[in-house]
């Protein structure tokens, strides 16, 4: 008896530990998430009108040209913001991971800066030296008397530019420790048997970092898809990214089924990357001790 | 036929201003077909010395030659060495079979070829059906005997070990290392073997060299390195040993209270002396007799390993056979048979009684 009524009180403690959590993310999250799922597929309730299923204003936001302008815009920002990520990003965090040079610390300081800065301060920042008559545009007009710069600010490169700034810091860090967790004897011995430093890069490093590799281009992506205010300060008129057409559509034309349909677009795309994520951490847990 | 030279080889870390020194000035030259084991503590330059032959380390001085042949110049993947690593040695996205293949690949051999040769590897060390399994699904001591296999099937001109039974249980590691002799005698290929168990060198090596500091104390057969040491860290290092303060004067060495014979080529001066345990034996009192209280006697199978507390002596450990019987508390009378004195850095001086 006394076993089991430890048993029933671990169990009572287990779960109170996680209650609060719960509910609120049940509460405040799951249920209205599902409530704008549910009200993006039913009809208007009237007086007298029973509401029913439709896709009406998902054929609305597709046949609209700049709502679907807007929707590849921030795929295609995604993309590119993302890919550039990995450009900047992997040679960093190779050279943090293999060099012990005193410089390496100094990288690695900078690098992280990012992580300390806000997006609405990183913004404006760029604003301000990258703008018209910006630092970088008075420099260049007074040192070389030079008046062809083209600012990136409210341009598609602008957001691109401060996106790729702002995510440095998060991806150096999941790739640097994906490197470390690699062990120096793993590629001593590969150069051992005869690989060239390519080969032990490609068919060694990179299998191994697989991983943190898809964990850190599944959270870029959710997060630049979903970005708010670097878009919105520093990005065109049109077209926009979502999370900017979405505020414009909710705030500005009242139009609170229409940012809904939006958000729940977003959502869906999000989630196929999300599962990848999910699959990525959960998978082949039996393989490697 | 493969054979391996260290020439006055150096390595130093650190900055110009404060370099540290890993190796100095080491010479070893390794015989074809010998397995040599490097021995010394951790920290005395033996896993530097063997990197720097597999080109992980590069040497701030002197040179690596195999057959004659500097490979200093040579990356890592050139070099005709392969080395079998103390742990996290397997690439564990790779299947056994893929683990041992990937060198061979890299060799452009035909798919057949890899195939056999792969097959006769796992049979050498014993894993003839392993090949489909992940590392993670090996023991220790399996993923070990992959490692080997992945580094013969080169059919490298050295065969390089960086302590690869460390991280095993005692009992592993014995089994191993017998295995690891035999498949050494089968291919006779030149084997250089880097550990801090004497244990292990003594009963691995055709030769042993004892490093301390960077340096090389010692380069000799188990047997002599044993019986002979040369210096006093080998004599302090190898085995068990008995150090004793003495001074020499006129052809004989005062320990403590006791007189012992020296050679008249010793000087008069102070000098070390050191008894193996079992290089005593028990006699009545009388002349030259010492004598000592048994504090402790453990029974380790063929013989007894007895504390003797010696008045002016101190603690002397003893090696006695199970005829002589000793119990703890008793006094005990006995002679040291034979014993080495060490004077300064100069070569000791056998005594025999």
């Amino acid at each position: 008896m006394a076993t089991r009524s430890r048993y029933l009180n671990t169990l009572f403690a287990g779960y109170a530990l996680i209650a609060p959590p719960l509910i609120i993310l049940v509460l405040l999250i799951f249920y209205p998430a599902g409530q704008a799922i549910v009200r993006t597929v039913m009809t208007d309730q009237e007086v007298g009108i029973t509401a029913g299923l439709t896709l009406d204003r998902y054929f609305n936001f597709f046949a609209d040209p700049i709502a679907r302008s807007n929707l590849w815009f921030t795929i295609w920002v995604t993309v590119v913001t993302t890919a550039l990520l990995f450009l900047v990003c992997f040679p960093l965090s190779l050279y943090l991971r293999f060099s012990n040079s005193r410089i390496a610390g100094i990288v690695q300081v900078l690098a992280l800066f990012p992580l300390f800065v806000p997006g609405v301060i990183l913004a404006f920042a760029l604003i301000r030296y990258l703008g018209p008559r910006g630092t970088v545009d008075t420099f260049l007009r007074i040192v070389f008397n030079y008046t062809g710069f083209v600012t990136p600010y409210l341009k598609p490169s602008g957001i691109i530019f401060a996106l790729v700034w702002d995510h440095i810091p998060f991806t150096v860090l999941v790739l640097t420790a994906g490197l470390r967790q690699v062990e120096d004897s793993v590629i001593e011995a590969a150069r051992d048997v005869g690989a060239s430093g390519l080969r032990v890069f490609f068919q060694i490093v990179l299998p191994l970092i697989q991983r943190p590799l898809l964990i850190v281009f599944c959270l870029n992506m959710i997060g630049i898809f979903g970005s708010f205010t670097i878009p919105y300060l520093l990005g065109p008129a049109a077209p926009q990214m979502m999370g900017v057409y979405m505020q414009q559509t909710f705030t500005d034309y009242l139009d609170r089924s229409g940012a809904e349909t939006q958000a729940v677009l977003s959502f869906l795309i999000c989630s196929v990357i999300g599962a990848l994520y999910v699959r990525t951490v959960t998978r082949r847990r039996g393989e490697r001790a | 036929m493969p054979t391996l030279d260290l020439i006055n080889l150096r390595k130093q870390f650190g900055s110009v201003t404060n370099p540290v020194v890993a190796v100095n000035d080491l010479n070893i030259n390794v015989a074809d077909g010998e397995f040599l084991c490097i021995l010394g503590p951790s920290g005395c330059g033996k896993s530097t010395a063997l990197r720097m032959v597999a080109g992980f380390e590069e040497p701030s001085g002197g040179d690596v030659q195999i057959d004659q042949q500097s490979i200093v110049n040579m990356p890592p993947n050139k070099r005709p060495t392969a080395m079998v690593f103390q742990k996290y040695t397997l690439w564990p996205h790779m299947k056994v079979y893929d683990n041992i293949a990937f060198g061979l690949k890299l060799r452009h051999l035909p798919k057949n070829q890899i195939d056999q040769e792969v097959q006769a590897s796992l049979e050498l060390v014993g894993l003839g059906k392993y090949g489909d399994r992940y590392p993670a699904q090996l023991s220790g001591g399996e993923q070990q005997r992959v490692a080997i296999a992945r580094a013969l099937v080169l059919k490298p001109k050295i065969l390089l070990l960086d302590e690869p039974f460390s991280n095993l249980d005692a009992l592993l590691r014995v089994r191993l290392r017998e295995e690891l002799r035999q498949i050494q005698r089968n291919l006779k290929i030149t084997a250089v073997f880097v550990t801090h168990d004497q244990e292990e060198a003594l009963s691995l090596a055709d030769r042993i060299a004892v490093m301390s500091k960077g340096e090389l104390q010692q380069l000799d057969k188990p047997a002599t390195i044993y019986a002979r040491p040369k210096t006093l860290f080998v004599a302090d290092f190898i085995g068990a040993m008995n150090m004793l303060d003495g001074e020499v004067s006129g052809g004989v060495v005062k320990v403590g209270n006791q007189r012992l014979p020296a050679p008249a080529e010793c000087v008069a001066a102070p000098a070390k002396i050191a008894i193996r345990p079992e290089d005593v034996t028990v006699t009545q009192t009388g002349e030259g007799a010492w004598h000592g209280r048994i504090t402790q006697v453990s029974d380790l199978g063929h013989y007894r390993k007895v504390f003797v507390q010696s008045p002016d002596l101190g603690m002397l450990k003893l090696y006695l056979p199970k005829s002589v019987e000793v119990n703890d508390g008793e006094m005990i009378t006995f002679k040291p048979t034979r014993f080495l004195i060490f004077q300064g850095p100069l070569p000791p001086f056998e005594v025999k009684l």
